[in-house]
């Protein structure tokens, strides 16, 4: 991400908070249900899109975030400590989770972590003075600050906010050697090895940084929704999150808030177009079917996901809105081949 | 061609919402219309249908047309979260009917700090507090009440050991550990000789019904849907234990246990709160009138529990809307009469689908009866119970 991509960034980021006030709760909660599915699909795209890891366990991720910041806020703290403490926590159990990848890998590496999501649903239910078992844990909501900022428009500006720094955070760190490592252990890991890269410890600092990310998007989830519940975080949220950053882009930081969006407001978009054509039962019916249509035809056609149409529609208006130099047409070819290597 | 499409979709999502602004009172319903918990949905149609049966017969509420929107919830907390604001927000709904328990659990000082009149499809004891949540309104006994009652009728029968199964979800566990621990098995004269808990999306419980055979209790209460309820009395009649041993609640009087079975489900009881589809009651003329110019979707006994809470709701509104001399500008104020007229119904008769209930204690009516599985449908075999 260039400085002027992290501008551009920042500058979308503090239009939608401009526009928060006039949106209506409502509208509000869409916008931080969007910006939290997105932070963690950024956190699940790093470690599939980015270190090839494969992982059936974001939801479980997600619910350990939850319940840590719950249980943080309801004993008094601000949310700030409960997100960096839900952060830092699930950090931990990523990287327990990912140990079984210093000696497994693709398929057998993926049914582990499949194993860890109903392992962490269990724990839920178990570990009642924690989770309060099946019944939930009900969560206060927490001074941001020490501000109050517990209504929807103040979650929606908390979790863009934290959004914007992921984005940023995550795109930095793909700079660095930490993010090429990542990147080279997804092409090959034989190679990763002959170039002298430690590829046990990469991956579990990949496991450790998508797990504070996941933490922190569940951390928000909880006091958005108030409470953590196990059957909030089984095995079909985290299948959402896998399909969300197929749809979106593997390895792309717009192709996860993109598939986040996606994912998140399709159901919406149904329900609308259903209510205005006064078929709005029928198409609650066909919603699951076109959304497992919608992830076939994007694997079949369009592997690289909704980021890639995006870029071709933006080079598509470009040309139509005028001849590009030879120099803007190199760059755009650039940047094209970089985001296919990522 | 796709960027018309894609206008179209989202001019809809933009410019549905106005469509509320246009209607003298609005109602919004949710419920799981696709999901896990879809059998049951009627009480969803059944109460939308009754607001349009108003408009129909009678022009809507003292001359106001109702909007009713119905939202699908999915059984999911994030769409149930999102259908409560835009109820509150968008629709600005004056009586919203929700869901599942977690939602309203969740969701429960919300509905407080919205002061908008909730009435919950749940029957989980904890959102039921008028005093705590003055919002919240339930349509019926407790699903610990529902228990109480199942196995006072067991004591009633001589019956003295009983064993509770029960899903692994909330709706599962957390009534049953209420009762039991309340001693209340005990004072009825009642052993709990086991308690054997199950996954809620179980596909075979062979095993845990040959524990039951192995207890030879004389009764098993059955804290599940429907869809559990099928695997238990399916593997049941596996072992060759009959269905007369089993008794569900309130989410077992479903069309599909009998048809899906067939003499295996003969003799299965379950705990009825509403008059079934189709019975001699007065409900049913109308519900038989809406019926000649529109489908209905379900025909079940939880169409009935919707009919009923659209009767209930509308009669708090009517009686508002009554003592304003019309529908109030102010929402707030409008919510807030329709809470306290909701709280003060008077003798509410639901046209047969319940016995004559008020809401002074926020849950309607508290009582139930049995219904059993005779000749390939259910039968009520016995008179009312109180569960108090």
């Amino acid at each position: 991400m260039s400085l002027r991509q992290i501008i551009i960034l920042i500058t979308v980021a503090l239009a939608v908070m401009v526009v928060l006030p006039g949106l209506g709760r409502y509208g509000a909660y869409i916008v931080y249900v969007v910006a939290i599915a997105s932070i963690g699909a950024l956190a699940l795209n790093l470690l599939i899109g980015y270190c090839g890891q494969i992982s059936f366990c974001h939801g479980g991720l997600l619910g350990v975030g939850a319940y840590a910041a719950g249980n943080i806020g309801n004993a008094g703290q601000d949310m700030v400590v409960a997100l960096v403490g839900a952060g830092i926590v699930t950090a931990f159990v990523s990287v327990m989770i990912g140990l079984p990848a210093l000696r497994l890998r693709g398929l057998y590496f993926a049914i582990s972590t499949l194993a860890a999501q109903f392992i962490l649903e269990y724990l839920f239910r178990l570990i009642e003075p924690w989770t309060h078992g099946v019944s939930g844990l009900l969560i206060q909501p927490a001074p941001f600050f020490g501000l109050d900022l517990s209504n929807d428009r103040g979650y929606a500006a908390i979790a863009v906010g934290l959004l914007v720094m992921s984005l940023i955070a995550v795109s930095r760190l793909l700079r660095t050697d930490l993010g090429r490592r990542f990147i080279l252990i997804r092409d090959s890991e034989i190679v990763a090895r002959g170039m002298g890269v430690n590829v046990a410890r990469t991956k579990l600092w990949a496991f450790a940084i998508s797990g504070f990310l996941a933490g922190m998007s569940g951390g928000l989830l909880a006091f958005t929704s108030r409470i953590a519940a196990p059957e909030a975080f089984e095995i079909a949220l985290s299948v959402d999150y896998v399909a969300m950053i197929i749809v979106g882009g593997l390895g792309s930081l717009p192709g996860a808030v993109i598939g986040a969006g996606f994912v998140v407001l399709l159901p919406e978009v149904a329900q609308r177009i259903g209510e205005t054509f006064g078929a709005a039962t029928q198409t609650a019916a066909l919603r699951e079917m076109v959304f497992g249509l919608l992830i076939i035809l994007f694997l079949i056609h369009e592997p690289r996901g909704l980021n890639s149409l995006a870029s071709r529609a933006v080079r598509r208006l470009r040309r139509t809105s005028g001849p590009l130099s030879n120099n803007k047409r190199s760059s755009a070819s650039d940047l094209e081949m970089t985001q296919a290597r990522l | 061609m796709r960027k018309s499409l894609v206008i179209a979709a989202f001019g809809a999502l933009l410019a549905s919402p106005s469509n509320a602004v246009s209607a003298d009172i609005n109602v919004c319903i949710w419920g799981t219309i696709t999901g896990p918990d879809a059998l049951v949905n009627g009480m969803s149609y059944g109460a939308r249908d009754y607001f349009e049966y108003l408009n129909e017969a009678e022009g809507g509420i003292e001359g106001h047309k109702v909007h009713t929107v119905l939202l699908d919830g999915r059984y999911k907390l994030d769409e149930e979260q999102k259908n409560y604001r835009r109820c509150v927000s968008e629709e600005n709904a004056v009586f919203i009917n929700g869901w599942s328990t977690g939602a309203v659990k969740s969701l429960r000082d919300q509905i407080q700090s919205d002061a908008v009149p909730f009435m919950t499809d749940s029957h989980s004891s904890e959102v039921l507090d008028p005093k705590k949540f003055p919002y919240i309104f339930m349509a019926g006994p407790t699903y610990e009440q529902q228990i109480l009652i199942g196995l006072r009728s067991a004591a009633k029968a001589g019956g003295k050991r009983v064993v509770i199964m029960h899903a692994n979800n909330e709706y599962g566990r957390a009534p049953v550990e209420v009762v039991r621990k309340s001693g209340a098995i005990e004072e009825m004269g009642l052993e709990l000789v086991d308690q054997i808990e199950f996954p809620f999306d179980t596909q075979d419980l062979t095993g845990q019904i040959l524990r039951v055979k192995n207890i030879d209790p004389d009764l098993v209460f059955v804290q599940a849907s429907t869809p559990q309820m099928l695997v238990v009395l399916r593997d049941a009649a596996k072992v060759g234990l009959p269905a007369s041993l089993f008794m569900g609640n309130m989410y077992n009087i479903s069309p599909a246990i009998p048809e899906q079975l067939g003499a295996s489900a003969e003799g299965f009881r379950s705990i009825q709160l509403y008059a079934d589809f189709g019975s001699d009651i007065p409900a049913m003329k109308d519900i038989n009138k809406y019926g000649e110019s529109n489908t209905i979707e379900k025909r079940d006994t939880y169409y009935m529990k919707g009919w009923y809470q659209g009767i209930a709701m509308s009669t708090a509104i009517r009686n508002a809307v009554k003592k304003a001399g019309g529908v109030p500008d102010d929402l707030v104020a409008f919510r807030n009469s329709v809470r306290d007229e909701m709280e003060n119904l008077p003798s509410l008769d639901t046209g047969g689908i319940t016995p004559v209930v008020n809401y002074a204690n926020h849950q309607g009516p508290t009582q139930a009866r049995i219904s059993e599985i005779k000749g390939g449908s259910y039968t009520a075999v016995g008179e009312w119970i109180d569960a108090e």
